[in-house]
């Protein structure tokens, strides 16, 4: 028959008066009970294990035939005094949340910055960092190496014995090492504040700006003895937080004047995971 | 839309009368879905009744030191008994009772695909329980006194060795629980088959309910992990019936052997059995919340993460044999692994709860129990996860409380929700809701008196398995709650059996759709008839009913 007769709605009725299943066979339990006995005659007696196994065959030949050539089936019959109730439609529809619009507060950000902007972003920053730290040197010890041979004593053994004299000249590998390692860090961070700004919850110039800087100068004095212990040593705490603010409201600045762009954290699981595509149709309703 | 001219003054209940012969025919032969399903259930609640009277004495026998209401030897078999029967007799025939009655249901068809090996399924897993209990009356020869197995529901080598267990109490616990296993292997086939190609049009794999989905992944895991415990009770018959020695240690064999085979399966076991609590939670926290399950796609992933990583973890429940250190390091990381997807599960849960209008009705009083419970239980399974914590309370009764609230707190309180749910599809008929309150208040606290005290038991020394202790070492308190807490849920479980006697007869007539459902079994009448649709249901969403019920605002529009 085709689809439209024998398919309909859950607790849709047909024309048909019966409907076709599998009879009813004992063969199955008979063929259960005689596997059992004969696993039983390992624990019992042996003639039990026979009786068993001579169960089982005739069991098994009576379970073929009721399937070979053809399934036996029996016609039961509709009874139409014994249909589902018909299903009630019910006026109420329900409001269905579409994630982002105003009115259902989304904590995940729907657009971000572009990562470039954070690459961006943050080597600028830390340009404008590296120039205060100079400054610095320059203001404290005659000398904008001062503070290049200190970051780069992280890294570039020997550094952290050096005198005050050889801090102050130019070392081309620790010159380098900071370079490389500064740049990196800058851009690095670029791109965390480029994925978290969105975040914030409010005045995002001021938690990147400012708040985060401060966050990151706490974090640095507890970990620097250990990272740094030269630069821990020599460290003005008042000029680091001050780089470290001009990173934050310089990249932060950069960052924000970059053009969001959308991510996929509105979109359902499966349609992120490329499994399910939504019609054309579903889109206009949505 | 489904028809409206059907009669709306119909009789809920048949009643044509009973023939009795023609009736026990229909059920003896039957190859109904529906009939097996039931058959599975009550055999295995008649089972957990046994098991239950049997926890229950050996919780008398460990109120009070230096105890005596039974003798050792009995205790031994009590416990033994207890967990074979609980995991083999009762978890596993509930999982398949539900996938038989359910599965059908839910995707929109008449039958599993294999009917008659459905039928066999059952009755094989019936004559095997009783095989296995045949044992008190067998286990030592027909001329002996007789005696069940007494070697522990995991029966470890080298303690089945003939040398330590002679008559045929081992052999009746490895054939019984062979045997019974045939039947779970031949009800995971026919879900497999039947979910793969008997959905209805329109249930895509996508749109399939959630319930089926974690019972597809259930039988899966039942045709990987039964097998390897299945070789492994041959290789102990070959052992103790033809000296094979495989795990005989005194002739060169491995009793640490066993233990890999027996764990290979024994820990996916413990997820097969914890499936349905999850299949009956995704089903009825929406329809009592009254919201779509929540991340119903990261749920089906999280289920099929959880089939995959319970297969690399069996080691755990070895750290105190004595591994190296890497494979100590592997199965502690796999278990912890594993708390990631379930915490998804739970917190998906949790989500669908938050911001819906809750109906606390029994079942779902039933499902918040089972949140909190299987929280703690999956806390403290991480905490055994850690190898050195668990060298520390490795067979102590800590690692009881643990399980205990994973399968009782966790798979039981689900099942008892699940029952409440789907009652009313059953039997026609609702379940008395005051007195399924009862059973909810004195089944969880009973539960938590029992169990929240054996932590403290085991973190103060007290091992597992043992048949009495001292008394001034601490134990005393925390046995004597458990024992009472344990005939709490004793008194629980009675007023549960009371009520389901008593609502299929007296019960008010609980008409198709009592819950306002989404899935398709509550689409067509309870009990549903034999053919379970006149015509097979065409669906177009995962809620198929509410886009029946809501024809101006259907889920198909946004699935």
């Amino acid at each position: 028959m085709s689809i439209e007769t024998h398919h309909g709605e859950a607790g849709e009725h047909t024309e048909a008066t019966h409907i076709q299943l599998p009879a009813p066979t004992f063969w199955p339990m008979i063929f259960a009970f005689g596997i059992t006995l004969l696993f039983a005659g390992l624990v019992t007696f042996w003639a039990v294990g026979v009786v068993g196994a001579i169960i089982a065959f005739r069991s098994a030949v009576g379970w073929w035939d009721n399937v070979i050539p053809h399934e036996e089936h029996e016609e039961l019959p509709i009874d139409p005094a014994h249909r589902p109730a018909p299903i009630l439609v019910e006026d109420r529809s329900v409001v269905r949340v579409q994630v982002g619009e105003q009115g259902h507060r989304m904590r995940i950000p729907i657009e971000v910055h572009p990562y470039s902007a954070g690459i961006v972003g943050g080597l600028i920053g830390g340009a404008a960092m590296a120039i205060l730290a100079c400054l610095y040197g320059l203001v404290t010890q005659h000398s904008i190496w001062y503070p290049v041979n200190l970051l780069a004593g992280v890294v570039v053994p020997g550094l952290g014995e050096a005198s005050l004299q050889q801090l102050r000249q130019f070392n081309g590998l620790a010159f380098v090492a900071a370079l490389i390692g500064h740049g990196i860090l800058s851009a690095l961070v670029g791109i965390v504040y480029a994925a978290i700004m969105p975040m914030f919850p409010k005045y995002a110039p001021l938690w990147a700006g400012i708040l985060v800087p401060l966050f990151w100068s706490g974090l640095v004095a507890t970990s620097l003895s250990i990272l740094n212990p030269a630069l821990n040593d020599r460290i003005s705490w008042p000029w680091f937080v001050v780089c470290q603010l001009a990173f934050g409201l310089v990249g932060g600045y950069v960052i924000a004047r970059s053009t969001n762009i959308q991510t996929m954290q509105s979109l359902p699981l499966a349609q992120r995971a490329a499994l399910h595509f939504p019609t054309d149709d579903t889109k206009s309703e949505r | 839309m489904a028809s409206i001219d059907y009669p709306l003054e119909r009789p809920d209940i048949e009643d044509t009368g009973w023939h009795f012969a023609e009736n026990l025919y229909r059920w003896i032969a039957t190859v109904d879905h529906k009939k097996l399903g039931l058959m599975y259930i009550v055999s295995a609640l008649i089972f957990l009744c046994v098991a239950g009277v049997m926890a229950v004495v050996i919780r008398l026998q460990l109120a009070f030191p230096n105890g005596h209401v039974v003798d050792p030897d009995t205790y031994d078999r009590l416990f033994t008994m207890h967990g074979t029967t609980m995991v083999f007799l009762v978890g596993m025939p509930i999982v398949a009772g539900l996938s038989n009655y359910l599965v059908p249901l839910m995707i929109g068809a008449r039958d599993m695909a294999f009917p008659r090996l459905n039928s066999f399924g059952f009755w094989i897993f019936l004559f095997g329980g009783l095989l296995l209990y045949y044992s008190y009356i067998g286990g030592s020869g027909l001329s002996g006194a007789g005696s069940a197995p007494d070697v522990g529901w995991f029966a470890y080598a080298p303690l089945t060795t003939k040398s330590f267990s002679r008559g045929h109490s081992v052999d009746y616990w490895a054939l019984g629980v062979l045997v019974s296993g045939f039947g779970s292997i031949a009800s995971a086939i026919n879900v497999i088959a039947t979910t793969i190609s008997l959905r209805c049009p329109g249930m895509t794999l996508s749109k399939m309910p959630m319930f089926v989905w974690v019972m597809l992944v259930d039988a899966w895991l039942i045709l990987i992990a039964l097998p390897p415990l299945s070789a492994g009770q041959i290789m102990l018959l070959l052992d103790r019936y033809l000296g094979a020695n495989f795990f005989n240690t005194q002739h060169g064999g491995s009793a640490v052997l066993w233990q890999h085979i027996f764990w290979i399966f024994g820990h996916p076991e413990v997820y097969i059995l914890i499936f349905p609590a999850f299949a009956i939670l995704s089903e009825l926290v929406p329809i009592f919340s009254r919201k779509p399950l929540f991340g119903r796609p990261a749920m089906v992933g999280a289920v099929v993460a959880i089939g995959f990583i319970s297969l690399g973890v069996w080691a755990h429940h070895m750290f105190a044999v004595g591994m190296t250190s890497w494979s100590n390091t592997f199965f502690a990381a796999s278990s912890m692994l594993v708390g990631i997807p379930t915490g998804i599960k739970i917190f998906n849960w949790t989500a669908t709860m938050y911001g819906g209008r809750i109906r606390l009705l029994t079942p779902m009083l039933f499902c918040c129990a089972f949140l909190l419970q299987f929280l703690v239980a999956g806390l403290t399974g991480i905490m055994l996860a850690v190898a050195p914590f668990d060298w520390q309370l490795h067979d102590s009764y800590f690692v009881v409380a643990h399980f205990h609230f994973t399968l009782a707190g966790g798979l039981v309180t689900a099942l008892f929700g699940g029952f409440y749910y789907w009652y009313p599809k059953v039997a026609g008929r609702m379940y008395n809701e005051t007195l399924a309150k009862w059973h909810f208040w004195l089944f969880i606290i009973g539960f938590n008196l029992t169990f929240i005290p054996l932590h403290f038991a085991g973190t103060l020394g007290m091992p597992r398995r043992i048949y009495t202790y001292a008394p001034g070492r601490g134990w005393e308190i925390w046995n004597q709650l458990a024992s009472l807490g344990a005939l709490m849920q004793a008194a629980a479980v009675t007023l549960f059996a009371w009520n389901v006697i008593y609502s299929a007869i007296k019960g008010e007539p609980a008409g198709d759709d009592p819950w306002d459902a989404w899935t398709l079994e509550w689409g067509t009448t309870s009990p549903p008839p034999e053919y379970n649709f006149e015509k097979l249901p065409v669906v177009r969403s995962s809620r198929p009913l509410w886009d029946l019920k809501h024809p101006n605002d259907p889920d198909w529009k946004y699935e």
